[in-house]
């Protein structure tokens, strides 16, 4: 039995759908079995930054009607074995999805894979409702900006009491991945601390992921930055994806900024 | 200041008869040796020389406390007691008047208030977590709250308490509050004849390392 992992952030552009495959990537690359979702109906984007857009035949929704079988829908990524996406339709609305179908999908995903990872649309209407209420845990990614976490904050709330592990009594895990981190200024004072981000949301901290120009070229391309080892973004991610599959990784502090150690260093001499 | 308090035994007296005087004291000398001498009235060079010459201190003319008698004394305490009885009642009855008025529907609550959380209560509310940036709280009643706010306050009771809370939006009895008086840790806001009044309750804390 696998565990159903949500993507969430409530504000859009934070980088959701980039982490989701990030995530799955690595946690394929930790040779665990992954299933990436991608729960944004009607505005499907996880597969062009997977680069199998030009693989997708069946979707979610045609499995979750019955028009397909889920092992026709499931497509295998080209980088590596473990790594399985299921595509959203883009000619639906989020309002084809129902709770009884949802369930059954993500049940069935659970026997065949460790990680089930959803990638949510954002917002918070019933698309979003859907992706979080039969999740086990729920991955936040924010942009340390103040817009980001009160939608994230907003998001946090309807996942506790709309999800059916909270109804049922139990506790949602909660982890926070603070993304675009701009080191320098987080010590100018212009971007939010992750201390103060964990202050507001009270949420445990999974990873923090650095802003980096390559992101953009590796999702045009279809090859998720985890893959080039030389990214820091993409380290980011392969630490995170350690954490998840259980390894312990220490937090790197990546709010200092190298140029501004040595111009600490400098001002020392001068 | 530097000072000391003495209890000293006063002789006063009245000189009529100088030589008469200067007897007495000669014959009552071990007496009245310790003693403040006190002259009233008529205070003759003489009397100055002789009192030196014996070491005796005086002074002249001046007024002295009085004491009083016993029975005074019994009454002043027995009027004393009485005050502090009146004062314990009326400190007894608004304590009482306060409690019923906060333990009057009571609610307290140890939860995060996130981002588009509405909490809505009849009487007082005791929140001991913080109120997030898109969060609402409205009370009929009094307000405390233990943590930073960033969301809004909706209150209408006698009095709220909160922390600095500089972005939060804070009505109060249908007027706006503006936050940057609330300044201090923990800040009193109370209605009184129409007037809001903000009083300190625990002040900023000192940053020893600036």
């Amino acid at each position: 039995m696998g565990i159903v992992i949500a993507v969430i952030s409530g504000k859009g552009g934070v980088g959701k759908t980039t982490a989701t495959a990030n995530l799955g990537l690595g946690i394929a690359l930790n040779d665990k079995k992954c299933v990436v979702v991608d729960f944004d109906i009607g505005q499907r984007n996880l597969d062009m930054i997977l680069g199998l857009e030009n693989r997708v035949v069946y979707d979610i929704v045609q499995v979750m009607d019955g028009e397909a079988n889920l092992k026709q829908a499931l497509i295998k990524s080209k980088v590596n074995d473990n790594l399985h996406f299921l595509a959203a339709s883009q000619t639906k609305d989020k309002s084809v999805l129902e709770s009884t179908k949802v369930e059954k999908l993500i049940a069935e995903l659970k026997e065949s894979f460790d990680f089930v990872i959803l990638d949510a649309p954002a917002g918070i209407e019933s698309g979003y409702e859907h992706t979080i209420e039969f999740a086990d845990a729920a991955i936040i990614i924010v942009n340390p900006e103040v817009s980001s976490i009160r939608d994230a904050d907003r998001a946090i709330g309807i996942l506790d009491s709309k999800s059916a592990k909270v109804k049922a009594g139990e506790d949602v895990a909660k982890y926070l991945i603070i993304n675009r981190i701009v080191a320098d200024m987080v010590e100018s004072g212009e971007m939010l601390k992750s201390d103060d981000i964990l202050e507001i949301l009270n949420i445990k901290l999974l990873g923090k992921v650095p802003e980096d120009k390559g992101v953009i070229d590796a999702s045009n391309q279809g090859k998720p930055v985890i893959l080039d080892k030389k990214s820091i973004a993409g380290q980011a991610y392969k630490r995170i994806t350690g954490r998840l599959c259980g390894e312990k990784v220490d937090m790197k502090d990546i709010e200092v900024s190298d140029a501004g150690l040595f111009k600490r260093l400098t001002g020392m001499f001068r | 200041m530097k000072s000391k308090q003495y209890s000293v035994k006063i002789y006063e007296v009245n000189i009529t008869d100088e030589v008469e005087f200067m007897e007495f004291f000669d014959n009552n000398y071990t007496l009245f040796k310790d003693h403040l001498i006190v002259i009233k009235g008529n205070f003759p060079s003489t009397i100055k020389t002789y009192l030196e010459k014996k070491k005796l201190s005086y002074l002249h003319n001046v007024s002295l406390p009085k004491g009083r008698n016993r029975k005074a004394l019994e009454e002043e305490l027995k009027a004393e007691h009485r005050e502090i009885a009146v004062s314990a009642q009326m400190a007894q009855n608004e304590v009482e008047r306060l409690s019923s008025r906060l333990h009057n529907n009571l609610t307290v609550l140890d939860e995060m208030i996130r981002s588009g959380r509405e909490i809505d209560i009849q009487g007082d509310l005791l929140l001991l977590n913080r109120v997030n940036s898109g969060a609402t709280i409205k009370t009929t009643g009094n307000l405390i709250i233990t943590k930073v706010v960033e969301g809004s306050i909706r209150c209408l009771g006698n009095f709220m308490m909160l922390t600095a809370s500089p972005k939060a939006n804070i009505v109060f009895n249908g007027v706006e509050v503006d936050n940057n008086l609330l300044e201090n840790r923990l800040n009193r806001v109370e209605l009184k004849n129409n007037e809001i009044i903000i009083t300190p309750v625990l002040k900023k804390e000192i940053n020893w390392a600036l």
